[in-house]
Formats: structure tokens, sequence, C-alpha cells
């Protein structure tokens, strides 16, 4: 009987243990200037947009982001950061204005697109690509 | 006394027509201002915009395509051409023959402008190489895009005595070539090249050297005309099937250079491009194998009446890796 107390309390305190050295990831904020965060998206959303958007995301994102925004790219494993779920609200409440500030300029393990997609318009095709991911 | 002033009616019909002159302007004026405002309110044309990724990248298979990167790219290339394929297990059917190994640089410093630079392990080839777009495919405006490329070759293999090279220009070789290419749609592209590649000294032999005269025969010509065709159709966003054919016009009188077909895959990423491949071309250059290709796809009789079996092909990977600055 002793034997059992013991060893249920051993097995409790390392569960207990591994939850006190566990540490969530949390995202770390990424601040978008205000004057960004509200600029309006010049591009309309239709299947044109959608289209051209969605072949960039393929190229340039879905190796860390996946295919459908998840997170789970092939890449994603490697990186520090771990990509964002971007079906859900924490991205898609982000204003179009962010959306093109994050991917045009780039942070830690994002590199920044503006250079090797330079005209603005795409970057706006992409940001409609993404707001398709929504679940 | 009332004072009277007679003015002559010449000067008065001058300063009516002044006057109304001065209306005239002041509603012309006003009428400008009233159009502005009207094409404020009116939706601006859409401007069509060339269009993008006609291919995926600067290379097909053995030949360059029509595309000019951006302002700022920075490209370089790992390109591999393996033995050739029949020898079975002996040489893994020339993926462990000797192979070929070009490696190269590419620039944009403005739009439009592609340089580089490369160097080939086959007669110690160096080239630089240049390409300016000069018409992009617009809807409405323009129906193809067209590019020029043009390359330069200095072979510095040893050659101690001038055995092979009796001038320093004989190791020189040059390329050019008019790209027309047009995407028909997001998967399909095609494109044809008219070449032109030309060699500084060819090979030759008296055939009479008397007193009544001599005369020379070259085993070559120093001009050599060609077409290149190429296509690409995507698979998926990130995969497309390759092909590219390589057709000698000028005929020559010895050597004559055998056509390239090349067909295989290309796997696009946001910094690479890479193609895996068969083909018969084997000298990582145009002009070189413009005019000393001996592998032919097709079977042929020879200038000996003998008759040889094609499909003399070799497998050959391309990889470029794109930055931006």
């Amino acid at each position: 009987m002793k034997r059992k107390v013991i060893l249920v309390s051993s097995v409790l305190a390392v569960c207990a243990m591994s939850f006190a050295f566990t540490t969530i990831q949390q995202p770390k904020p990424w601040p978008v200037p205000e004057k960004n965060a509200k600029m309006a998206n010049p591009v309309k959303s239709n299947a044109e947009s959608i289209s051209a958007g969605k072949a960039l995301w393929n190229q340039h994102c879905s190796s860390c982001h996946g295919k459908k925004g998840l997170g789970d790219g092939s890449k994603a494993a490697q990186l520090k950061t771990t990509p964002q779920d971007m079906t859900l609200a924490a991205c898609q409440s982000q204003s179009d204005g962010a959306l093109f500030y994050k991917i045009s300029e780039g942070r830690d393990d994002m590199p920044s697109f503006k250079k090797k997609i330079p005209e603005a318009e795409d970057i706006w095709n992409l940001v409609n690509f993404v707001r398709t991911l929504k679940k | 006394m009332k004072l009277k002033i007679k003015l002559p009616n010449s000067l008065l019909t001058l300063a009516v027509s002044l006057v109304s002159c001065l209306f005239l302007l002041q509603t012309s004026t006003l009428y400008a201002q009233d159009s502005t405002g009207v094409a404020k309110e009116r939706t601006a044309p859409v401007k069509a915009k060339p269009v993008k990724n006609t291919f995926d990248g600067t290379w097909i298979i053995d030949d360059q395509t029509v595309i000019v990167p951006v302002k700022g790219t920075f490209q370089m290339d790992i390109m591999h051409r393996f033995g050739t394929v029949g020898n079975g297990y002996q040489d893994l059917d020339g993926i462990f023959a000797p192979a070929n190994i070009r490696l190269g640089i590419n620039y944009a410093p403005i739009n439009n402008l592609y340089i580089g630079l490369g160097f080939s392990k086959d007669d110690m080839l160096w080239d630089g190489n240049a390409k300016y777009a000069i018409i992009r495919q617009t809807k409405g405006t323009y129906p193809v895009s067209v590019t020029y490329y043009g390359d330069l070759a200095y072979d510095t293999q040893f050659d101690p005595d001038h055995s092979l090279f009796p001038h320093t220009t004989d190791r020189l070789m040059s390329f050019n070539e008019i790209i027309i290419a047009r995407k028909f749609n997001d998967r399909f592209s095609l494109q044809v090249a008219p070449t032109l590649s030309h060699q500084n000294a060819v090979k030759g032999f008296y055939t009479k050297n008397d007193s009544t005269g001599t005369t020379v025969f070259q085993d070559m010509r120093h001009d050599q005309f060609g077409i290149a065709v190429a296509g690409r159709y995507k698979i998926s966003e990130t995969t497309s099937i390759i092909i590219d054919y390589d057709q000698p016009i000028t005929k020559e009188p010895t050597n004559n250079p055998h056509p390239n077909l090349a067909f295989g895959f290309e796997f696009t990423t946001s910094g690479h491009t890479f193609q895996i491949f068969m083909g018969n071309y084997q000298l990582l250059n145009p002009e070189h194998d413009s005019f000393f290709n001996a592998n032919n796809p097709f079977s042929y009789t020879d200038a000996n009446g003998t008759k040889v079996k094609g499909g003399q092909f070799c497998v050959g990977f391309n990889i470029s890796r794109l930055w931006n600055f």
C-alpha cells in the first residue's frame, strides 16, 4: 500500500513539474503603424484578384504557412517562430492595411516581400486571397 | 458745358471686342473647372499591365526564356549535364559518367536588363551574357513578349603550343537570338526564337595550293542559323512540364550539328527554380551547342551512309537561386 502511494505521488509530481516547465508559445506582438493599418485596399476582391493572390501564396507563402493557411507548411517545423493559423480571428480581424504592411515588411522568420513582389497590386491580391482562408 | 468725347468707331469696336474676349475667357475657365469636377467623379480607365510569369525562370532547359527578372534581382545558377544513356548499370545510364557543369551568376541593374557571367567545365569556357526585354505582352497592346539575348563565350582550354588557337580571337564564339513568347493562359506558354551563332575560327585544309592559286576547304561555316521552340504547361501552381527543341538550319560541310529535344519537369519556390530533364545538348553554352552538338534524338544516316540509332539523351538539371536586393 505504501509503495502504491509513493508511486502515485511520484507520477503526480512528475506531471505537475512537466506542466510547470511547459511554456505555451505566445505570438510576439507585431505592432503596425496606424497610418499603414488604416490604408484602404484599392484592389477589389474578385475572382481574378483572388486567383492572382493564390498563385503568389502557393509560390511564396505556402511552404511555411501551409496550403490552407493553418501554419503547417513543410518548412514550418524548422522556424523559430511558429506560423499562426491564418484561418482564425486573430489573423482575420486585422485590417487589410495591417496584412499588407506585414507581408511587405516582414519580421524575424517572415521575410520582407516588398522587393520580391515589387508591385503593390500583387500584395493586395495576396491580402484578398488571405481573406478566403477564413473559416 | 457738356464735354463731348468723340471716339473713332474703330477704337470703340476694339474696346468692345476686348471686353467680350475677357468675358469669353472667364466663361471658358468656369467650364474648365466644371469639367475637372466631372472627371474626378468618373472612374479612371484601368490601364492594362504586362502579363506576369510567362515562364517561371530565366532558363527553360537549354534555352533562355523571354523572362527578365525585376530590377535588383541576383541569380545564381548551378547546371549539370550527365553522360549519355545507353550503358545501363555500367555508369547508371550516364549518371556516373563524366558530367559537364556550369556555374553562373546574373544581376538586373535596371528594369528590363539582365547581365551575367558563367563558367563551364567543358573547354573551360567563360561566358558573358546580356538579356533585354523589348516588348512585354499586354492585353490590347502587344500580343507577345519580345526579348533579345546575346552571349559571348571565351574558350580557355590549355593550348601552350597554339595548335588549337593560333590567335587569341580564335577562342571567341558568340550567340544572338530574339525570343518571341506568348502566355496563352495561366497554364500554357510558348516561345519561339530565331538564333544566330558565330565562331571566329574554323578548321580547314588546302584542296589546291600551287602556282595557279589556292583553294581552302573549310569543314564548318562561321555562322549557324537555328530556331528554338520551348513550351511550359503548369500542372500545379509550382510544378510544370517543360519541353525545348532546337533545330540547326545552316547545313555544315562536315560535322553537321544535330537537333536537341529536351523534356522534363520544373519546380518553383519563392527563391528557387529547379528543373530536371532529359535532352541532347551537353555543352551548357548556346553557341557551342549550336555548332557542336553530337547527340541526336532521332535516327539518322551519317556522311558515310551508315545508319545511326538516335536516342542519344543525357539526364540534366538546372538550379537557380534568386535573391532580391
